[in-house]
Parts: structure tokens; C-alpha cells; sequence
């Protein structure tokens, strides 16, 4: 599997949070191709794998969506307002050119900053809100209505050799970990009934994984994500990038599990992190845990720089790395 | 119009070749002749109906950076080169040296923010070429590399979006200009000058040598028409014409030459506007000083010059280049 060339493809795709359908569609194809794999989607619009294998129901999620803004009002000419959803810096929309998908096709805009020349003392000095930025639509003002949708434009690449960057690595990387996983697990025989779920709307908060987990009722569930990577938290290990996948521990992730998992990553040579988290780790795992009378919930995540903005960058090995682990997991059956 | 290509090349302030090699090869046949200055100008003549010299100016940099040190952790520091907003360059491509290795502007996740944090300066600002470590770096990347945006521009219906439009606006204007083969009044000079950004480089040596009689520069300018600033504030419009600059930053523009270009707008039904900021310096003062000559701005209403992401309007640039298609047949008076 190309899993570098997936990765930029479903990057450059657009699935803002309740707009995914693209997105699914494209791992659905993916996955299709991987032999002894059984793909369909729910009423909500997530995918969900199949591998057939006997023993503990595990499943497996990646939300598939990714950060995006709303078109919020209109002022004169072709200027909009807008705003967002999954938590994006001011900052770092400056300067963008957003594609905006309306109902009669893609329209852009770019998020002006007024010239240097004719900035203020308090401008220049001005942490700037979504409140004080403006969308210039440029082509197709015409189809632009409010509440259409908007995502960044950027598109990604290889970042040196290691590395990919794009947007919506959040959590693309997951999506096409769990696809490599699929691929790997035929060379076992599977000791546990997997399932591979690519859920919709996380970033938005509504965690439609936890709609599939209650369906599902699997005795165990494993999320995956990205986390920070690369970047000095005070109180926090230094999770990097390039060292292999990040396994939380915290009031959300099953004890027992959770050794048995890290004992699977020593057996198997898979290098891995331990990152705590405390009251949240702010993913689906949250909602799973609680689905039913509870189901038992670990979390895996790659490291990421740059979470939510245009150009997040993941370390291709960490994907590989974090296949590899999960694989020999679900193929002995999570014992 | 050669807008998308000109933009789409890499040329910041002392790294101009690429920019000076395409605009040499699509003109130097359509010309009388051509030179290449010590500086890196390139200046190309056409033979007029008097022996007076005219002097059409744009300049061929943009604004960008240079790599000021390689840093443990394999990320690069930079410096800018001209004046930039720190706030407009997080989450951005760049391409760095000749090599042109991708590279991204990284930004903190908000995530990790207490409250949304203020921007001071580039000294908190790193490219990030895929790196872990400083010996990786330095085997791609020396110190003085040139840092530009990467190419991002996309022609509209009616608009046109992305880098560089300063000053490579001005440099399709002055090779459209060429292509239209008109027969000037003045023997002219088209010149396509290095460093504007930096201070006003290369218009100087370029004067110099031409010793012109009369001087344009062709530029893009600021505009503020957005909802977010006054609009009595407002330097020009978008769609309302070339703008015609009467005094800026360090000159008062040539009164007989500004009430040229308005007669000459006025009579053609040309829409135009007079600029009214003053703020921002042009190549029109260093020309003035160098030489004495009598010098003008004519315009391209822009917004958000400077950053990665700047827009014009395309009946502009056909305004401004009918203006001056017409002006350079013309005897100043």
C-alpha cells in the first residue's frame, strides 16, 4: 500500500465535520481493495470494516472530518464574515485562500490583511479575533450563501523524506493507519473479530464513533488520533515525532488493556510513547468509554506538529509504526 | 498579461535572476535592444520620435526572507527582507534557496494556548523543512538562502489572487507594453529593477545610466477598501482605476507629469483615481534623487500587498495599461 500517496490524497480531500462524504467514499475504495475486507456505512454516514476473524470484538476508530469555518454573514461588495468549528488559531488563516463549498460548486475567498503601510500603531499591535478578519471572495461570490462551509486550500507534500504535510492530517494519518493495518493483518490469522471504523463529525464535538460503538457493542475499542508532537510542554513528556506511536494513559483507558497493549509494542519491537491525560483527552475515546454500560477504551495517537493549522506535518514511520502495533494486537486477539 | 508565471516565480529582494531570465526571454526580440546592469537590472530600449529620454520602471523583487541561522532542532530562523506582518505568515509554503526545498511555516496548536497569543516578531517564527537535526540541515541549507513564498497565484473571473503581485503587476504591464509594439514619443526605456523592497536599490543605478528626461514607475499600491478599515482611511478602490500617486513617502511626485497623466486619462475616458495616502515609498524618489529627473507612480490598486496573499482587480490592470499604452505616444505637456 502507497500509504504516502493515500495520505496526500486524502489530505487535499474536503470532509469538514458533517460534510464527509468524499472523504468516505475515497477510504471506502481503498479498503475495498484490501482482499478479505467487508466495507458499508451507517444511516450517519460513517464507514465501517469488517475483517473476519474469531474472537474479543474489537474496534477500531479514526474520525475522518477535519477543521473547517462558516460562512457567517455578509458585508458589502464580495466581503463575508466567518467563523469556525474544531478550534482554529486566528493566526493562522491570515494570508489563506479557503476553498468555500457552496451548493453550485467551489468558490474562493482569501482572508486579507490589510498592508503594512496603512496599519496603525494599533493595529499592528493587535491580536487579531475572527471578529476583526474578513473573507474577500475573489470567484464565485455569486453562489456563496451563509452557512456554506469552508475548508483551507492548502495542498500537501513530501516534507523532506520523512516527512508529509497538508491539512487535515487531524486525522487523515489515523484514517490511513488503520488502512495499512487492514492490508498487514493479512498475513495472520486473527484471533479476534476486528472492525474498522471511519467516524464522522469529531471536530465538531458530536462524536457520531460513539453512535457506531453503541451499534457496535465491542468488548473493546481502540481509538486512534494525533497528538502533539515535537513541542515543550510544561508537565508534559516530550512526545516527538519519529519515535513510534503514543499510547495515553489517564482516567479514559482500560488498565488491563492498556498493559497488554504496551506489552504487544515490547514483544514486537514497536517503539512507543506514553503521553498522560487528565480529566479529557479531547477525542472520541471519551464518548466511548461512557457508550452502553461502558465499553473498555484505549487511544492511540501519532505525533503531529502544527495541530490545526494548514500545513500539519506527521512522520510517515510513526504510521507504520503504529500499523504494526495494532496489527499484531487485533491478530492475537488482544491477549 | 504575464502575472501568473512573473508571480509564480521565486525572485525576493537579491535573488531576482529567475525573474530577470523569463522577462529577458519573452522580450529581448521586441526590443531594440537589451542589457543586463552590474546590479542585476535589465533595461530595454526602444527608439522613440525625439532624442528624450523616458524611463518606465517596475521593479522585479518581492518581499521575502533569508535563512539567518540553522537551529539545533533542524528548523530555520529567518529575517525578512522588506517590510512583512509577522501574522501573515503561519501556516504558509515556502521554498528555500536555489534548490527551492519546500518548507512550512509552523505555528504553536491553539490547543496549547492559554489565550491566543500575540505575534512579536520573526525571531519566533521557524521554517520547517522535514528536519530533526542541524548536521541534516546543513547539507541543503546555508545561512543567506533565499526564503520566498511558494507559488500560489490563480486568475479569477475579474480577479486575480496571490504572491507577488508587487511588483510583478507592474513588470506584465511594461511587457504587455512591449508586446503591443507601440512607436513611443520618447526614446524608451523599460526598465525591470532589483531591491525595491529593500530601499529603493536598483531604480538607482538604472537612472543613472538612462539619465531620463521623464520617469514612470509602474507599481501596485495599497487600497484598505475592507470592511475592517474606515473608509475615509482608504488609500485607493478596487475597480476604480489606476491609481495616480500626486506625492509619497520622501517626493512629491512631478506636477507637470501627474496633470499629463490625468489629462491624458481624462480625454481617453480612462477611469483612474489619485491615491490619497501618502504612506510607502517608491522607486519614483530614488529616481528623482539620482538623477533629477522629473518622476511619476502610476498604480495597480492592490490589497494585502506584502503577504502571501494579495489580490488585484483585473479591469485595473487593463485600465492601467491602456492609460499608459496611450501616455507613451504622447509628448508630456
Amino acid at each position: 500500500m502507497e500509504i504516502n500517496e493515500i495520505l496526500k490524497t486524502l489530505s487535499n480531500l474536503n470532509g469538514p465535520s458533517g460534510y464527509e462524504e468524499k472523504v468516505i467514499t475515497y477510504i471506502k475504495e481503498v479498503a475495498e481493495k484490501i482482499p478479505n475486507t467487508e466495507a458499508s456505512i451507517d444511516k450517519q454516514g460513517s464507514l465501517m470494516v469488517k475483517k473476519s476473524g474469531q474472537g474479543k470484538k474489537i474496534a477500531l476508530f479514526a474520525h475522518a472530518d477535519e477543521i473547517g469555518f462558516v460562512i457567517t454573514k455578509k458585508e458589502f461588495g464580495n466581503y463575508y464574515r466567518i467563523h469556525t468549528f474544531g478550534g482554529i488559531d486566528p493566526k493562522v488563516i491570515i494570508s489563506q485562500r479557503l476553498k468555500i463549498h457552496t451548493k453550485n460548486g467551489t468558490s474562493y475567498g482569501v482572508i486579507g490583511m490589510l498592508e503594512p503601510h496603512l496599519q496603525t500603531e494599533e493595529l499592528k499591535n493587535k491580536v487579531l479575533s475572527f471578529d476583526d478578519l474578513f473573507l474577500d471572495v475573489v470567484e464565485g461570490a455569486e453562489n456563496v450563501n451563509i452557512g456554506d462551509l469552508a475548508t483551507f486550500s492548502s495542498e500537501a507534500f513530501d516534507l523532506g523524506e520523512k516527512y508529509i504535510t497538508g491539512k487535515a492530517l487531524d486525522n487523515r494519518a489515523s484514517c490511513v493507519a488503520l488502512l495499512y493495518t487492514l492490508e498487514l493483518l493479512n498475513q495472520f490469522i486473527i484471533k479476534s473479530e476486528p472492525y474498522f471504523v471511519f467516524s464522522i463529525r469529531e471536530e465538531d464535538g458530536m462524536s457520531s464513533a460513539a453512535n457506531v460503538a453503541f451499534n457496535l457493542k465491542p468488548d473493546l475499542a481502540i481509538v486512534l488520533d494525533v497528538t502533539h508532537g515535537d513541542i515543550y510542554r510544561p508537565s508534559y513528556p516530550k512526545i516527538e515525532t519519529g519515535k513510534g506511536p503514543v499510547l495515553t494513559v489517564g482516567t479514559m483507558i482500560d488498565h488491563k488493556y492498556f498493559e497488554i497493549l504496551k506489552d504487544c509494542a515490547e514483544k514486537n519491537s514497536v517503539p512507543y510513547q506514553i503521553e498522560p491525560a487528565g480529566s479529557h483527552s479531547h477525542t472520541d475515546t471519551d464518548e466511548i468509554q461512557i457508550t452502553r454500560e461502558g465499553i473498555p477504551t484505549l487511544l492511540v495517537s501519532i505525533p503531529l506538529r502544527y495541530m490545526h493549522t494548514p500545513y500539519e506535518v506527521v512522520n510517515l514511520q510513526d504510521i507504520k509504526e503504529t500499523a504494526r502495533l495494532l496489527t499484531n494486537f487485533i491478530a492475537v486477539g488482544g491477549e | 498579461m504575464y502575472i501568473k508565471e512573473l508571480t509564480n516565480i521565486d525572485g525576493v529582494s537579491g535573488f531576482e535572476e529567475k525573474v530577470r531570465e523569463f522577462i529577458k526571454e519573452k522580450i529581448q526580440d521586441k526590443v531594440d535592444h537589451i542589457k543586463e546592469d552590474t546590479i542585476g537590472n535589465l533595461i530595454a530600449f526602444k527608439k522613440g520620435q525625439t532624442d528624450k529620454r523616458l524611463m518606465l520602471s517596475a521593479h522585479m523583487d518581492e518581499v521575502g526572507f533569508i535563512v539567518s541561522n540553522i537551529e539545533e532542532d533542524g528548523k530555520l530562523s529567518i529575517i525578512p527582507l522588506g517590510s512583512i506582518d509577522p501574522r501573515t505568515v503561519f501556516g504558509k509554503k515556502v521554498l528555500v534557496g536555489e534548490k527551492q526545498i519546500p518548507g512550512v511555516i509552523g505555528s504553536k496548536p491553539i490547543h496549547l494556548m492559554d489565550s491566543l497569543e500575540k505575534v512579536t516578531s520573526f525571531e519566533n517564527i521557524k521554517v520547517d523543512i522535514g528536519a530533526t537535526k542541524k548536521q541534516e540541515v546543513e547539507l541543503k541549507v546555508k545561512i543567506g538562502d533565499s526564503v520566498s513564498f511558494a507559488p500560489n497565484t490563480m486568475i479569477h473571473q475579474g480577479w486575480i489572487s496571490g504572491k507577488a503581485l508587487d511588483d510583478r503587476g507592474g513588470c506584465s504591464i511594461l511587457m504587455d507594453l512591449i508586446d503591443l509594439n507601440i512607436n513611443p514619443y520618447y526614446d524608451t526605456y523599460f526598465s525591470f529593477v532589483v531591491q525595491e523592497e529593500t530601499g529603493l536599490r536598483g531604480s538607482g543605478p538604472a537612472s543613472f545610466q538612462i539619465n531620463p528626461d521623464f520617469a514612470i514607475v509602474i507599481e501596485t499600491t495599497t487600497s484598505g477598501d475592507n470592511p475592517e478599515f474606515p473608509e475615509d482611511r482608504r488609500s485607493t478602490e478596487l475597480g476604480k482605476g489606476p491609481a495616480i500617486t500626486p506625492a509619497h513617502r520622501g517626493y512629491v511626485n512631478d506636477e507637470k507629469l501627474f496633470n499629463f497623466a490625468v489629462k491624458i486619462a481624462l480625454e481617453n475616458q480612462i477611469p483612474y483615481q489619485i491615491k490619497r495616502r501618502t504612506v510607502g515609498g517608491t522607486d519614483a524618489q530614488r529616481i528623482a534623487i539620482t538623477t533629477g529627473t522629473p518622476a511619476l507612480v502610476i498604480s495597480i490598486p492592490s490589497r494585502y500587498i506584502h503577504s502571501p496573499m494579495s489580490v488585484l482587480n483585473i479591469k485595473d490592470y487593463e485600465n492601467t495599461l491602456k492609460l499608459l499604452s496611450i501616455l507613451i505616444t504622447k509628448e508630456v505637456k
